[in-house]
Formats: C-alpha cells, structure tokens, sequence
C-alpha cells in the first residue's frame, strides 16, 4: 500500500472509466435540464404540442392533411433538439458557475472520453424523443410508416441522434468564449425550424437561407428519416447517412479541437475566466 | 421620544420594483433575446405557411408571434420575479417589508409584459421586412388600445403565475415544458375554436384567450372566433382579469399570512 503511495509511476487514467463516469456524472451535474420531470417533458410532452401547434397552423394556412403529416414527421425530429442541443451546450456554462473548469482543464481525463461520455445520455434521450415523436405522428396525424422501413428509420434516427449531440457539443465549445450559451442554445433550439426543412421544403426558402440551413446536422437528419419514410432506395438514403455521419463526425471533431485551443489559451494565458 | 410610524406607499414600491427590474434588465439586454428568437422563427415560418392564404394572415403571423413574446415574457419574468428572491435570499426580507409583496411582483410583472412587447414590436418589424409591407388593420386606433388592454391581462396571469411559483419546485417545468402547450391554449397563432371542443373551457380560463379572440375580431374581416364575437370576448377578457387579479391578491395574502407563521418559505 505505502509503496503504491510513494511510487513515482505515472497516473494512468482510464478511457472507460472517463467514458462511464462522464456518462453518469454529467446528467446530474454539468447538462441541462436532466431532472427527471425536465426529461419525461422532453420526451412526451414537448413532441405532442409542437406538432400539435404546428399542424393547426398548417390547417389554417389552408394545408391538406399531406402537409400536416409532413409537418408532423418534421417536427417528430426537431424536438429533439431540446435534449441533445440546448440541454447539451450548457455544459460549460455549468462548469463555469460551478467553478469546476479549472479542474476540469488540469486533470489528465481522456478528452474523447470525457466528450463521448457525456453525451451518452442525451443520444439515448434523442431517440426516445425521436421515437415518442414519431409514434404521435402516425398516431394523431395521419403518418403512414410501413413496417419495411422500419430497419431504415432506426438508422437514421441513430445517426440524426449522434450528429444533433455532436452539435450540441460544437456549441458548448463555442459558449466557452461566450458570457451565457443561453443564446446560443436558444438560437439553435428553433432555428431548424426554418431552416432545416422541418415546416416545408427548403427549396422554397432564398438560396442563401438554403446554405445555411445545409450547414446544420438537422437538415441532413430530417431528410434521411423523410427518405426512410417514403421507402427509398439504399442508395438514396446511404448518401443521406453519408451525409448526417459527416455531420456527427465534424462536429465532434470541432467541439474536441475548441476545447483543446480554449485549453492552450487557458495554459498560455494563465487564466479562463476571461470570456 | 417615539419612534416615527414607517411610512411606506405600496404605489412607491411598486414603482421601486419596476425601476429595478428594468436596471437589471439594462445591465444585460441579452435576456430579451431568448424570449424573442422563438416568436421571430415561429412568425417566419408561420409566415411562409400562410404565405398563399390571403392578405389577413399576414396579421394572424404578426399578432401570433407578437403575443407569444409577451407571453413568453411573462411565462419566464413571472417564475423568475420570485424565483430571483428565493436565489438571492431576499424573500423572506421582501415577505417582511410593511409594502404587500403583490406590489413588488406586480411592479416586475409589469416590467415583463413591457419587455415583452419590446419583443413583439421586434417581431413585427422583421416580419415587416419579410413581407415588405404593413398589414392591414381595419382600425388602427382600436387595435392600439386593445393590444394595450391585452398587455393588463398577461400582466394579471403574471401576476397570479408568480404566486403559484412561491409554492412550487416546477416554475422551471412549467415555463420551458409547459410553453408550447400555453401557446396552443390560448391561441395565439390560431383561433381557439379549431381545437377539440373540450380543450375550449380550459382557453378559456386564461384572460389572453379572450383578449386575443377579441383583437382578432376587430383587425380580421370576416374572422370567425367565439360564437359570442367582439364584445362577448372583451366582457370575458375583462371578468377573467378582475378574477385574476383578486385571485393573485388572496394567494399573495395567504403566502404573507404563511411567512408569519412558519418564519420561512424555504420548505415548499
């Protein structure tokens, strides 16, 4: 025992348990709205009233029931940005008020670990909501899902779930330079509303709105479950995996190499409280 | 030589609250922008789903997204209003001053609903620009002093909203769960009417149901809301905010009477 003590063997830390302990940890600690009521709501209140919301503005807009039953499948998906963006891209601001940053920058975790770990949670609480969306949808809208499409629904679920909580992450590393992610994650909460064809096809939105909203994981995410849907060929819907894999990738990718910039600046400045 | 009787005016303190509220407020703006960013984006989108509905909805898109700033403001002001006392350790003191906390929540809720409609103007003019024009309103003046009196009645839902939050540990759920569901209710975006008809007695317990089917009356021709038209609708909006507002002050009453008794509020 004393020996293990005074042993000047490194420290070595554990991807695993980083993963696992980030996994468990973070729900209660550093992510959003993870109260049990905040994610029951999440899953089975917030999908059910903003399609229902969204489809009697359809109605009124003089929709047919075809655009109510896109709108529904839209907004199915969109809900799940409440669990895996805004809830996720508070991370840092918890780290800050909480006054554990600091600790978190020195230790010697696996920065992937660390990452992967915490989104674990809300990837699971994504596809529930996805899922609780999308039974809504065919229940009380009219949506048609045939049982064939089923293996592909599952898979661009998953992957719309990994690719949304990737996002989240980029935006929590983009909060590290900001004074509140508030915004951001209120910004990026709604605006695939618009601009990620949730409501209508973004062909009917201006070209450069058209960009922008290709730019977002959800654009990518909402095409391939719709692709799913309507039954179209593996090699439709592969590039649209390819697509929203693409995403998930760079926006992990983007969220590890912020943190590793905040974190030289953090070293080279002596300070991380300048934001 | 007695001491001199406290002299306070709950007009005062009221007045006080406010002014706080609105120095918080200008010491970091950037609140405003998450009530805001919802109505801005529901209003577009809103817009681009009316888009080949008529000239009329362009009003439907505006006062739709309009009132849910308002009522997004007062959804979270209102939690907020005595949840920051509760944050900061001041309730209790506040409970204790001579003034009736009712007088200092009202002067916050008050702040909210102006906050609010900073917001909603916001809305209408990136709507405005969206749409490159005006909508039409048959009567401009009307429409003003309505929209005014539709403030008085979210300010009274703040209000009673506030008090229920002294008691609960779900201000949190109910604003950021609940919004949707307060949105569908009262219809901002669409007349009540078209929801199930056993929803419309639950509408129509919240004063903005009836001030809104009521403006909606009034810019809309040819609009078709509550069976009772224009002048049922004001009737209801104004008995619904009397009650209200009598609501409020017997909770407020009873949450003093509890400080008194139990010495704290922390238990709840």
């Amino acid at each position: 025992m004393s020996t293990a003590l005074t042993a000047s063997a490194p420290y070595r830390t554990s991807f695993w348990r980083t993963f696992w302990t980030n996994a468990v940890m973070a729900p209660r600690t550093s992510l959003g709205f993870m109260r049990v009521d905040f994610v029951l709501g999440t899953v089975f209140v917030i999908p059910l009233t903003q399609m229902v919301f969204f489809a009697f503005v359809v109605q009124l807009g003089g929709g047919g029931a075809a655009k109510v039953a896109y709108t529904a499948i839209g907004n199915a998906v969109a809900t799940v940005t409440y669990s895996s963006v805004f809830s996720v891209c508070q991370t840092t601001d918890s780290e800050k008020q909480q006054g554990t940053m600091e600790h978190l920058l020195v230790s010697p975790a696996n920065r992937l670990a660390l990452y992967f770990g915490r989104g674990l949670i809300p990837i699971l609480i994504s596809l529930g909501t996805v899922a609780v969306g999308l039974l809504y949808a065919a229940l009380l809208f009219g949506v048609v899902i045939p049982p064939s499409s089923i293996p592909a629904l599952v898979v661009s679920v998953v992957l719309t779930g990994f690719a949304m909580v990737g996002f989240g992450l980029l935006l929590g590393g983009v909060a590290l330079y900001l004074r509140t992610s508030i915004i951001l994650g209120n910004i990026f909460l709604f605006v695939g509303l618009l601009l990620s064809g949730v409501n209508f096809p973004l062909s009917s939105l201006p070209l450069p709105l058209q960009w922008a909203g290709d730019l977002l994981p959800l654009t990518w995410g909402v095409a391939a479950i719709r692709s799913a849907l309507a039954g179209d060929s593996i090699a439709t819907l592969g590039l649209l995996w390819a697509a929203v894999a693409l995403a998930a990738a760079l926006s992990f990718g983007l969220a590890i190499g912020l943190w590793k910039y905040f974190e030289q600046r953090a070293l080279a400045t002596g300070s991380i409280a300048r934001f | 030589m007695a001491a001199a009787p406290a002299q306070y005016s709950r007009g005062r303190s009221t007045v006080a609250a406010f002014r706080l509220s609105v120095l918080q407020f200008l010491a970091d703006p950037q609140w405003l922008v998450p009530s805001m960013i919802a109505p801005v984006i529901f209003a577009l989108v809103s817009f681009e789903l009316f888009r080949v509905a008529g000239p009329y909805f362009l009003t439907y898109a505006i006062l739709g997204a309009g009132m849910m700033s308002m009522w997004g403001q007062t959804l979270y002001g209102s939690g907020w209003a005595t949840g920051q006392d509760r944050e900061f350790g001041t309730l209790e003191p506040t409970i204790q001053a001579p003034t009736p906390y009712l007088y200092v929540v009202l002067g916050r809720v008050l702040w909210n609903v102006l906050s609010g409609l900073i917001g909603g103007l916001i809305v209408y003019l990136v709507i405005l620009v969206v749409a490159g024009g005006p909508p039409t309103v048959t009567d401009p003046l009307g429409f003003a002093l309505l929209f005014v009196f539709i403030m008085v009645t979210l300010a009274s839902v703040g209000v009673v909203f506030a008090a229920f939050y002294v008691y609960t540990r779900y201000a949190g759920f109910i604003q950021n769960i609940g919004e949707f569901a307060f949105y569908i209710g009262t219809g901002c975006m669409f007349p009540v009417v078209l929801l199930p008809f056993f929803t419309n007695p639950i509408s129509l317990l919240f004063p903005p149901t009836w001030g809104l089917d009521a403006l909606r009356y009034l810019s809309i021709p040819g609009y078709r809301g509550f069976e009772w038209g224009f002048w049922g609708d004001l009737l209801g909006a104004v008995a619904t905010t009397t009650a209200y507002l009598g609501f409020a002050g017997m909770v407020f009453y009873r949450v003093e009477r509890h400080v008194l008794e139990e010495g704290n509020l922390s238990e709840y």
